[in-house]
Parts: C-alpha cells; sequence; structure tokens
C-alpha cells in the first residue's frame, strides 16, 4: 500500500464569516448578483449564505431547503435555471472543522438567461449522510447523484434507483471519502527475475466465475433479456447494456458503467495541481487537448492569472484541431456501426485524422495523450514547419468533408437508420442535463464557446449550428457542420497569432526557460521549488466549463490552499449523455442502439472515469 | 539434393512445425477488444496508414472462440478484470496475449484502488509494448516480436502445455444450466 497517512494543510479561514451558521472553514461568497438577491428575498433566513465567490454565484442552503429552492429557481420566470449540471461532494474530514462533514454541490444553468448558479448544501453530521434527492425536479440529477453514493457515501432521500453506479455492487467503502487510501501497490525497484515473485505471473488468479445474474429494476423476465457488452464491437469500449426485449423492439435499456472506472478524481487529489494535467489526457482521449485546456483554465481561474495572447490563440488552435480530429473518429465509428459495410470511411476519415495527429506531433512530440498546455499557457511555441502543414491540411480538409457528405448524407441506407431514430425533445434534452451536440441537435441553442466565452473565444466569428429535429440525422448533420465552423476558427486563429511569449511569465507557476537554468541561481532555484512542491492556490472552489466535442466538460477544484486540490471532480459531457439512451432508445428496434450509442459520442475512459 | 531434385518444379520441401508455424505467423487474428486510449492507437494501426494487414492480422474477430491473440490495449479496472479472464479462457489454444502500452503492463499511471496494476496478474502474457500510449509502430514491432516467438515452438512445447484439467468431463454434462451454477444444483 502507498503511503496515505492523514495530512495536516495549512487553511486559512475566509474573510467574510456569515453569521448565520455557516460552517467557519468554507469558501464563502461575498457581495451580491441580482440572481442571489432573488433567491435571498424569496427565501431570507432560510439561506445559509448568498453572493458571489471567485465571479460566480453561489448560494448555500441546508438540505431541509434544497427541493424548495431548486423548485423556485427553475420555475421562477425571473431566474429560470432549467438545467442540472452537474452533482458532486466534498468530504471536508481533512479540514479543520468539525461539523458537517460532507457537502453536496450542484452546479445549475440558465440557458435562456446565459447564467450560472453554484448551490452548496452542507449536510448534517450522522453515521449515514443523506440528503433529499434532486432527480424529481431535474431528471439530469439521477446519474450524477447515484455517481456520488457510490463514490462518495451520501444517500439520496427518494431517489428513484439508488443503485452503484461505478464500482461492483460488493465493493466494501466509498472510495472518494477521505479515510479510504487512494490504494494502489508499492513499485517493487528492486525484483530481479530470480524473485518468486514472477513464478506467480499469470497464475495467480481465481477461476472466472459465473455469478447468477442480477435483474436491474424494472426488468421483467417475461420477456427476452440481452446482455450487451462490455466486450461488444459497436458499444465503443466496455460499456455493459441489459436490453429487455419484446421481440425486436425495446422495451428497457439499463446500462452498466464502470468497466473502466480508473480513479481519476482521487487520484487528482493526491497529485499536485501540476501534474494532473497528464492525466486529464487518458480521460477524454480523443479530445486530449479540450481536456488539457478545460483543466488549465480551471486551475487559472482559480489562481487568477491570465494567459498571454499567443497562448490563448495556440491553445484555441489546438483545442479546435482536436474537435475537428475527435469528429472524424466519431464519424468513421459511426458509420462503420450503422452501415457495417462503411470501412471505407474509417479509412478516410482516419487519414484526415492522421494528419492531425501528425501536427500535434509536431508540436509536442505526442500523437494521442499530448500533455500540450500548461497551467499559463502552452508547454513549448510551435516549430517553424507548424503553420505550412497546418495551411496543406486546412485546404485539404475542407474539401474533404464536401466529400464525406456526398457518401452519406442523402444515400438512402443512411437516412434510413439515422432519420427519426433516436429523439430527444427539447424539453427532455434540457431536462436530462445534456449538452453539446445532443443539446444543439435538440434545438437549444447554446455553446459555451459563444455564451460563456472563455480563452479568448469571444473574438473569434463562427456560427453554432442548431438543429430542432433531435434524431440521430440532426446530430449527423450537426457535427458535420461543426467541423466546418472549426476550420473557419482555425483559419482565424492562424491570422491572428500574435508574437510574445506563449505562457505567463511568473516564475512561481511556469519553469524558466532551459538555457537560463545554466547562467541564474534564480532560475535554478524557482524550477527546484516548482518540481519539488509544485504550486499553491489560494482556498476557494471554482467550476469552470468548457465546450469540448462531446459537450460541456467541467471542472471543480475545492482547495484547501496546499499545492494539491483537495477534491477534484470532473464533470464529463458523455457520462450525463449517455443517460438519454433509454430515453432514446425504449420503443425502437434493437438495431437502433448501436445507432444511438454512436449519434451520443461516447468515450468511455470520460463516462467511466 | 534428395527428394527435392526428384520432384517437378514449383513444390518445395519442409518440416510439418516449420508449415504450421509459418501459417501461424502470418495469420494471427486478433480480438475485436480495446480497453482505453491505446485501443484508439490500435485502431490507428489498423487503418490505411500503418496497415497491420501486412502481418496477417487484419482480421479483427469480435468472439473470442475465433481469436488467437489478445490485446489489451489499455487500462484494466477491478470490474473489466474477470471479463477478461473469462474472455481469455474462451479463446481456443493455441493463444497469446499482447500487453499494450504501461497500464496493460503494470498498471501505469494509475497506481490507484480501481486498476490492476498488470494484466500479467490475470492471464499470460508474450510481449509488453511500453508507451503511454505506444505508437503503432510499436504495436507492429510487438507483432514482429511474437512472430519470432511463434516461429521458435515445437511439437514439443504444444504438448507440454500445461492446461487446467477440466472440472467436468464432457459426458458428465446433462445440461447447459448444471455448468453454468454447479454450486446451486
Amino acid at each position: 500500500m502507498l503511503n496515505v497517512s492523514p495530512r495536516t494543510r495549512a487553511y486559512e479561514t475566509l474573510p467574510g464569516l456569515n453569521p448565520l451558521g455557516i460552517p467557519a472553514v468554507a469558501p464563502l461568497p461575498s457581495g451580491e448578483s441580482p440572481d442571489t438577491a432573488r433567491i435571498v428575498e424569496r427565501f431570507g433566513t432560510a439561506l445559509l449564505a448568498a453572493g458571489l465567490h471567485n465571479g460566480q454565484q453561489v448560494v448555500y442552503v441546508a438540505p431541509g431547503q434544497l427541493v424548495a429552492l431548486a423548485e423556485f429557481v427553475r420555475q421562477d420566470p425571473q431566474l429560470c435555471y432549467e438545467a442540472l449540471i452537474d452533482v458532486s461532494a466534498v468530504d471536508r474530514s481533512e479540514l479543520p472543522v468539525s461539523d458537517q462533514r460532507f457537502h453536496t454541490i450542484y452546479q445549475l444553468r440558465s440557458y435562456a438567461r446565459k447564467q450560472h448558479l453554484t448551490v452548496v448544501c452542507p449536510l448534517a453530521d450522522s453515521g449515514r449522510p443523506s440528503v433529499p434527492t434532486l432527480a424529481g425536479v431535474f431528471a439530469g440529477a439521477t446519474w450524477p447523484e447515484r455517481e456520488v453514493w457510490d463514490l462518495m457515501g451520501i444517500r439520496f432521500t427518494g431517489h428513484p434507483d439508488p443503485r452503484r453506479i461505478l464500482m461492483p455492487e460488493s465493493w466494501p467503502n466509498h472510495p472518494l471519502q477521505k479515510q479510504v487510501p487512494v490504494g494502489g501497490e508499492e513499485v517493487p525497484f528492486t525484483l530481479t527475475w530470480s524473485d518468486p515473485e514472477f513464478e506467480s505471473f499469470g497464475k495467480q488468479v481465481l477461476a472466472a466465475e459465473s455469478k447468477p445474474p442480477v435483474l436491474p429494476p424494472g426488468m421483467s423476465r417475461e420477456n427476452m433479456i440481452i446482455n450487451m457488452g462490455p466486450h461488444h464491437p459497436s458499444t465503443h469500449g466496455v460499456l455493459r447494456l441489459v436490453v429487455e426485449l419484446d421481440g425486436e423492439t425495446v422495451v428497457n435499456v439499463d446500462p452498466d458503467l464502470g468497466y473502466l472506472h480508473s480513479g481519476f478524481e482521487k487520484t487528482g487529489e493526491n497529485k499536485r495541481y501540476k501534474d494532473f494535467v497528464y492525466y486529464t489526457d487518458r480521460m477524454d482521449y480523443l479530445s486530449a487537448m479540450s481536456n488539457n485546456m478545460g483543466y488549465c483554465l480551471t486551475v487559472e481561474k482559480l489562481l487568477g492569472i491570465a494567459v498571454p495572447a499567443r497562448g490563448q490563440v495556440l491553445r484555441v488552435l489546438m483545442a479546435e484541431l482536436q474537435r475537428l480530429a475527435s469528429h472524424l473518429f466519431w464519424l468513421s465509428t459511426h458509420v462503420l456501426d450503422v452501415s457495417g459495410t462503411g470501412m471505407a470511411l474509417l479509412m478516410y476519415a482516419t487519414r484526415e485524422r492522421e494528419r492531425i495527429l501528425d501536427l500535434f506531433e509536431m508540436a509536442c512530440g505526442a500523437r494521442l495523450t499530448v500533455g500540450y498546455m500548461r497551467v499559463g499557457g502552452v508547454s513549448r511555441d510551435l516549430p517553424p514547419a507548424f503553420l505550412g502543414h497546418l495551411d496543406g491540411f486546412l485546404r485539404a480538409m475542407a474539401e474533404r468533408i464536401d466529400d464525406y457528405e456526398r457518401m452519406l448524407t442523402h444515400g438512402p441506407l443512411w437516412e434510413e437508420r439515422l432519420r427519426g431514430v433516436g429523439h430527444v425533445s427539447r424539453e427532455q434534452a434540457i431536462n436530462l442535463g445534456l449538452t453539446g451536440p445532443m443539446l444543439r441537435g435538440s434545438g437549444v441553442d447554446w455553446d459555451l464557446r459563444r455564451d460563456a466565452p472563455y480563452g479568448g473565444y469571444e473574438q473569434y466569428d463562427f456560427k453554432v449550428p442548431v438543429f430542432s429535429e433531435g434524431d440521430c440525422y440532426a446530430r449527423y448533420l450537426l457535427r458535420m457542420e461543426e467541423m466546418r465552423q472549426s476550420l473557419r476558427i482555425i483559419r482565424q486563429a492562424v491570422d491572428r497569432l500574435p508574437d510574445g511569449p506563449f505562457r505567463v511569465e511568473d516564475r512561481k507557476i511556469t519553469p524558466p526557460p532551459r538555457a537560463e537554468l545554466d547562467i541564474s541561481m534564480e532560475a535554478l532555484i524557482h524550477h527546484f521549488k516548482l518540481m519539488t512542491e509544485g504550486f499553491q492556490a489560494p482556498p476557494g472552489m471554482v467550476y469552470h466549463g468548457i465546450e469540448s466535442s462531446k459537450g460541456e466538460l467541467g471542472f471543480f477544484v475545492y482547495s484547501d490552499g496546499s499545492a494539491k486540490p483537495y477534491r477534484l471532480h470532473v464533470r464529463g459531457p458523455s457520462f450525463n449523455n449517455l443517460f438519454a439512451i433509454s430515453n432514446m432508445s425504449k420503443g425502437a428496434m434493437l438495431s437502433d442502439i448501436v445507432t444511438n450509442i454512436g449519434s451520443i459520442d461516447i468515450v468511455l475512459g470520460e463516462v467511466d472515469r | 539434393m534428395g527428394l527435392e531434385e526428384k520432384l517437378p518444379e514449383g513444390i518445395l520441401t519442409t518440416q510439418l512445425e516449420t508449415l504450421v508455424n509459418w501459417s501461424r505467423e502470418n495469420s494471427t487474428w486478433p480480438l475485436l477488444f480495446g480497453l482505453a486510449c491505446c485501443a484508439i492507437e490500435m485502431i490507428a494501426t489498423g487503418s490505411a496508414r500503418h496497415d497491420i494487414s501486412r502481418y496477417g492480422s487484419e482480421l479483427f474477430r469480435a468472439s473470442p472462440r475465433q481469436a488467437d491473440l489478445m490485446i489489451v490495449s489499455g487500462r484494466v479496472s477491478n470490474k473489466m478484470a474477470p471479463v477478461i479472464k473469462r474472455l481469455h479462457d474462451q479463446m481456443s489454444e493455441p493463444k497469446w496475449v499482447i500487453a499494450m502500452g504501461i497500464c496493460a503492463s503494470a498498471g501505469g499511471p494509475f497506481n490507484n484502488y480501481a486498476i490492476v496494476q498488470g494484466v500479467d496478474k490475470i492471464i499470460p502474457v508474450d510481449v509488453y509494448v511500453p508507451g503511454c500510449p505506444p505508437r503503432p509502430e510499436s504495436l507492429l514491432y510487438a507483432l514482429d516480436r511474437l512472430r519470432a516467438k511463434q516461429g521458435k515452438e515445437t511439437f514439443r512445447t504444444y504438448v507440454d502445455f500445461k492446461a487446467p484439467p477440466l472440472s467436468k468431463q464432457p459426458d458428465e454434462i446433462s445440461s447447459l444450466e448444471s455448468l453454468r451454477r454447479p454450486q446451486l444444483a
């Protein structure tokens, strides 16, 4: 076992202590905004605190008032927070506090008013911490709340489906609680070939036992139950679906997740801020650059630093290239799944994708898990030949997208398999907490790049495609159009690429250039301090979402002032989008499930995290 | 020289072992089975630029019963481990395993509660490929190494293979259900 003794950390008491009974050590809001003023007007002293924190609207509410608050902010015409984006929780037992060990944290979104609201709910201490569920108000809370129960051990009273979601049902603990060790094994550097441990490799396993199948709730043995996955060619990884069939018509679908659960959040709490960048590559491994960007922007928001102009443009350039690569991969696998014989498009699309990976390789040396961005900028500048190659790619790519469309868009088989399949209405999409192409395909005009700009996106001219049909065909057309818009953004980024530094010059956050180490003692010390201790972030909490290729990728960091995040939570877009699969597939044919999985565009590394 | 001089043109002589090994080397069909990031590089290996079919391994079989090679491409979680073990058991002999990437080889960066620290804890591995993820060229080199290993096999090693004893003899099996739950019966 690793050394996981409880850490003692410096934690400053924040100013603005609220007399209403809020725990002393918590990221407290101050000031007010029109929205929080409206909430305070309605709830008055029933609220624990309300105001702004790190530029975000935060409301602290007791568990008894939580459901009332959620219903109010959803229905009040002045507030109109229609969607629950994320649910997370923090275990504060390692902070110097004696009460209210668990806080649950909700991220709410108003699409109409372009507002974001964070609701924090401190739970009363007891052996069985519990909080009322919000699944009755926002259907999209169902899965995130199951995740919180699974990983953090908080019960949601009244929850429609209170099972574990990621870990096996028999798992002994809730891994994100602070007293649970991070686990793993000691690395045996001294092992030699004569060690008896090598003898045991490949032999120490238990027999692969057959467990009696467990029927998910709501399914009946009257119908045929089919198990799809976790080893199945068209579930895009290790997703398992339990499907109840009446003939060939789908009655019910129950996804079983967690076959790729890798403990990212627990690992993140044990890594320094700067070291977690490389882990984000491995979450949504099809859009590593976007993950890098989302994480770095979140930490930068916490630190309060601004990236130089060149660094910002480079980030946008890479993130849009990554969106293209991700959509190309989506297209190729989707065609392969749906048509069965679409091998040609897989070859064509991967050919273009390889060119993007070559560009990444020129910029940072890696193809897939890039680790190009850093807190404070990017890791290195572009090599001289990059822009020439990029130009060649851009000129070829515009025609290629037309080629793909010619092969597919009006193909009778393609239309037959996609039109009217996997329908999600506008209300459903909002209520289920869907984001990205799933949301825009159902007629909600929302794109974080335009509506809550980050990283300099407000300076680019691009269209956000929106389709109101809400079926797989609309989402297909939408992603094709997004690829064209990405090309536009990349061209603009190339045109406006300014000179200057590509990362902040603050030596506390980014290391000095290599050449400086040989001549400057000070640079050497900075480098040493940064590599051995990292940098400390001020205490507080911050949520930041970016528009990844799959939807809203959000990072939530709860900082205690040390060099490691006290709590790191990731809102994976695929996870929330996959929740729609049962709604989309009920009443459809079995083969439509495959179309729906492809159309949601999941990456299991991000679903399971 | 000997027999070959007396044969008509176009006929070669060889040893049976060499012939069997030659055919195995050139038609090692992998299991269509991806786990994480490495699976994406595995797909890249299969696509046009890297073209795994030069090795006769382009036919990724979805059924373990038709596959010879399991490429464990990515991290193995505790929940997935029994599934991998079962898939490997379902593959017919002779079978080989490539642990692709550092996660499958030794757990990689995920030294935590969720991930099995190396797939060799549950199934025997023939070739380990370093990298996070390994480039397609690395996977092709691993296939090269595997071919070298396959080429060295002899009938003696085929015979010496220690298959686990069957828990039930075929004639003892009355129904499939009795196989599934021996304890409950």
